[in-house]
């Protein structure tokens, strides 16, 4: 039976791959004269043939093996004929909303490794001194942490974008399917590479690999580099197959301002992961050549400049922090006029106020660097750049109050966590500009303060949203609700517990506490730093218990929940006037466009099935 | 309905008040910068952070307090499960007013971002320069000037305005002394400077703020700032 699953072909041919590659690696440097063993080269090599050797046992390539040989492959929709159905989703299937709950279980898997490694060092943080985790640990584990948690972010992402998109503008699916899971697979050696960068010694530098200190480290750093590399595949691949769905396979009358808001905040989304993941790659290609082929690009011996790197890696990471946020505020945009029975307020402003954001994005990456040691004048223009992020970011907040203003409110579970959403990012952007602002940040540069700010923006602008959209389409999606009194009980946990956690990581950051050491000195603000921390690391275990009562409300009522109606939000959006759970093929009509998104109010409709041309389905 | 907003408008504004000032009383005690203002450039950064805290407050009071507003105001009553709410999609003066208005409050911050900035960072007269040097995971300190020696605890005299050469020998590190509040990294392979006038006399401790691998949050160096004849014997100590 496991031997059915392609992901357990995948596996194996990763783990055979892998010493395939060092094997060659080997032989062609004995062949070329050199010594036998350099672990640099040894395992990169492996790692990548290991990686690709995944896909190709995962099967996500097989369609284009044939091609090659020229034979067509029709595009099979529907569970596999001979294993059992829930097969499908071990296995490359072509379908997105597969693919979407691939990417969406995958995320929420890596959030609980990447939060588990979080609350180890958490708990070594709750006192002063050294407890039980040796400082090698500690410094391998944040940055561990770091990676894990963003690439379970770009999975959340993707399995949002995924399974929504297509329903939302009635497409058949993703423009191209095949290429769909292809992205979607090539994350899982990815994520494999990162966690078993663990046991090679893991990088010790933070997630954010400053060199120096990241090309002198163990050869862990180049499973991460190759790691990042693929997970970045995926995002441009899967960001390029957004882009063409939005834009090309809408239905009749949907124009550009009249999609749902979700697409606007995708398209922005897609636009950055298309365009600046290039950057990151471009990084971690340096570093990792630096390592294996002693080129000096960061090294000042070499004619290098350590401070280059920064501003290559800041140029993908700080557009990426919009990758992360915008589709969660796409998600919030799109809840509350369902559950404030209510139009969104200034749709288009709220529209563009992304593309603004995505825009104004490119144009900060600077103020990650205001202590490096780079221009002292340039440091003037990056500070506006990035208090403009202030202004689209401000319409959208403005927009979200005003939606709210004068509906008739209702509070289940997803609209709890739209709200607390909206309450939590507004704290990480609020704390934006006093970092934005260089006088201020050459004090809290490099402190815990920043470490609660960003947490903020992430747990505001994804994890909420992803809980919300999660509460939200499990009906849809399952075809039976969650458990009411579960999800309430995660809500009313999470969300003290994390304003708790944030704003204690603020104030121990303004008393003077260090990012990224194990141990601090227990004088620090007057002595309290010890009991803020503690407080702390027991509201990040809150977080945790509450993700715990999360997995297992979703599980049970997968299973036992009450049959769900094809629309129990009374939504307008396309995906609610269908059955739950979503037919193989979506629509059985197409789509027609005859009123707008979010009329909450009125009684026209948004969108009519075609029922003349039922049955007819787009070919690929 | 309409008739009603004001009335709403006019509660929702009260209250945005008071909680701005609730806010800004929260921030304060939960965001406690040391006591000690140790530097010249303290006074300028604290002030500045200060300002931010109001602007937290205002507009943080704004959003949450409108949202709280319509959660209880505008929330569904019994009886009301199958009502809509008002129906409007947007209005162009609100839209225009909150683009423009945040526009101008970014330029007024830029502007005083700015003018913080090159108050902390001007040079000043009669400079004295320490080289500071950083390697995993000490800190090494000479005096150009005062005669070839070099320590590992960095001593200062008093108001007197400090150019500071840096210089890393391994991996990146960042000088920083709390109570001084400035900081700026070490990079192999350039000198990066730092001014900062300390004006406190006392004892600190710097501390390495950019990781530099293992024991990086043990990277500490005492900080002796001292009245200026304390320093004049302290560099006839070390020259003997």
């Amino acid at each position: 039976m496991l031997m059915q699953l392609g992901l357990t072909r995948g596996l194996i041919y990763q783990a055979a791959g892998t010493v395939l590659g060092m094997v060659v690696a080997m032989v062609w440097r004995l062949l070329a004269g050199m010594e036998l063993w350099d672990q640099e080269v040894v395992f990169v090599v492996g790692g990548l043939v290991g990686g690709f050797s995944f896909m190709w046992g995962v099967g996500a390539i097989d369609d284009w093996l044939e091609w090659c040989r020229g034979k067509a492959t029709p595009l099979v929709h529907g569970p596999p004929r001979d294993k059992p159905a829930w097969t499908r989703y071990f296995s490359t299937d072509y379908n997105h909303k597969v693919i979407g709950i691939q990417y969406s279980v995958t995320s929420l898997l890596m959030l609980m490794i990447g939060g588990s490694f979080a609350l180890i060092f958490r708990a070594e943080l709750a006192q002063a001194d050294l407890q039980f985790l040796g400082i090698g640990m500690y410094n391998k584990l944040i940055g561990l942490h770091g990676w894990a948690v963003i690439a379970a972010i770009l999975l959340g992402v993707g399995g949002m974008a995924n399974y929504l998109v297509p329903l939302m503008i009635g497409a058949e699916d993703m423009a191209f399917p095949r290429l769909n899971a292809f992205a979607f697979w090539i994350n899982v050696p990815g994520a494999l590479l990162l966690l078993a960068s663990a046991f090679l010694g893991g990088f010790d530098a933070g997630w954010t690999a400053y060199p120096p200190l990241s090309t002198q480290g163990s050869v862990g750093y180049q499973f991460l580099f190759l790691a990042i590399y693929f997970v970045g595949l995926s995002s441009i691949l899967g960001s390029l197959n957004l882009l063409v769905t939005i834009l090309t396979m809408r239905p009749k009358g949907m124009d550009l301002f009249r999609i749902p808001i979700f697409c606007w905040a995708v398209l922005a989304t897609s636009l950055i992961q298309l365009t600046a993941t290039q950057a990151i790659g471009t990084a971690f290609l340096m570093g990792l050549s630096e390592r294996a082929l002693g080129m000096g690009f960061f090294d000042p011996e070499g004619g290098g400049n350590p401070i280059l790197f920064q501003h290559i890696f800041w140029f993908y990471s700080h557009p990426a922090v919009y990758v992360f946020v915008l589709p969660g505020l796409g998600i919030i945009s799109e809840l509350l006029p369902v559950f404030s029975r209510k139009p969104l307020f200034g749709y288009r402003w709220i529209a563009l106020s992304s593309l603004a954001i995505a825009l104004v994005g490119f144009l900060v990456w600077g103020h990650h660097m205001f202590t490096s040691g780079y221009s002292q004048y340039l440091r003037i223009p990056f500070m506006i750049a990035t208090l403009l992020v202030a202004v689209p970011t401000g319409v959208k907040f403005f927009s979200w109050v005003a939606t709210m203003w004068g509906g008739r409110l209702r509070f289940p579970t997803p609209m709890l966590f739209t709200l607390g959403a909206i309450s939590v990012f507004l704290l990480g952007g609020l704390t934006g500009p006093i970092l934005a602002t260089v006088a201020s940040d050459l004090y809290l540069h490099d402190t815990y303060f920043v470490v609660g700010h960003f947490h903020a923006t992430l747990f505001g602008g994804f994890v909420f949203p992803f809980c919300a959209a999660i509460y939200f389409w499990f009906p849809k999606i399952t075809g039976r609700m969650y458990n009411e009194t579960l999800g309430k009980l995660h809500f009313y946990i999470m969300t003290p517990a994390f304003w708790l956690m944030s704003i204690g990581q603020m104030t121990v950051g303004t008393m003077g506490m260090r990012r990224r050491i194990v141990d601090y000195d227990p004088t620090l603000g007057g002595g309290l730093i010890e009991a803020r921390h503690l407080e702390t690391t027991i509201a990040a275990f809150l977080i945790g218990l509450s993700i715990l009562i999360m997995i297992y409300n979703l599980v049970t009522s997968a299973e036992i929940g009450v049959r769900a109606p094809a629309n129990p939000w009374r939504s307008r959006s396309p995906e609610w006037q269908i059955p739950s759970p979503v037919p193989e093929h979506s629509f059985a009509a197409p789509l027609q466009v005859v009123g707008e998104p979010y009329d909450y109010g009125l009684e026209e409709e948004y969108v009519v099935m075609d029922e003349s041309q039922a049955g007819h389905t787009q070919a690929h | 309905m309409r008739s009603n907003y004001r009335r709403h408008f006019l509660y929702a504004g009260i209250l945005v008040v008071v909680f701005t000032l609730v806010i800004q009383w929260i921030l304060d005690l939960s965001l406690p910068l040391p006591a000690i203002q140790g530097s010249a450039q303290s006074a300028a950064i604290d002030n500045l952070i200060g300002q931010h805290v109001w602007l937290i407050a205002g507009a943080g009071a704004l959003v949450l307090v409108i949202m709280g507003y319509s959660i209880v105001a505008f929330r569904a009553r019994p009886g009301e499960e199958d009502e809509e709410g008002d129906y409007f999609h947007g209005h162009y003066g609100l839209e225009i007013a909150w683009t423009v208005i945040p526009l101008i409050v970014v330029a007024i911050y830029g502007v005083i971002g700015t003018q913080v900035l090159a108050q902390v960072t001007a040079p000043q007269d009669n400079e004295m320069t320490v080289e500071v040097e950083g390697l995993q995971w000490s800190w090494r300190f000479a005096y150009p000037g005062h005669g070839e020696f070099q320590t590992t605890e960095m001593v200062v005299p008093v108001n007197q305005p400090l150019l500071l050469s840096m210089s890393a020998v391994d991996v990146l590190h960042s000088f920083w002394v709390v109570e001084w509040r400035v900081k700026q990294d070490l990079v192999p392979g350039i000198v990066t400077e730092l001014r900062v006038t300390p004006t406190e006399v006392g004892e600190f401790q710097l501390r390495c703020a950019e990781l530099c691998g293992l024991r990086h949050a043990y990277m500490l160096a005492d900080v002796r700032v001292v009245l200026q004849e304390d320093f004049d014997a302290w560099i006839n100590e070390q020259l003997e």
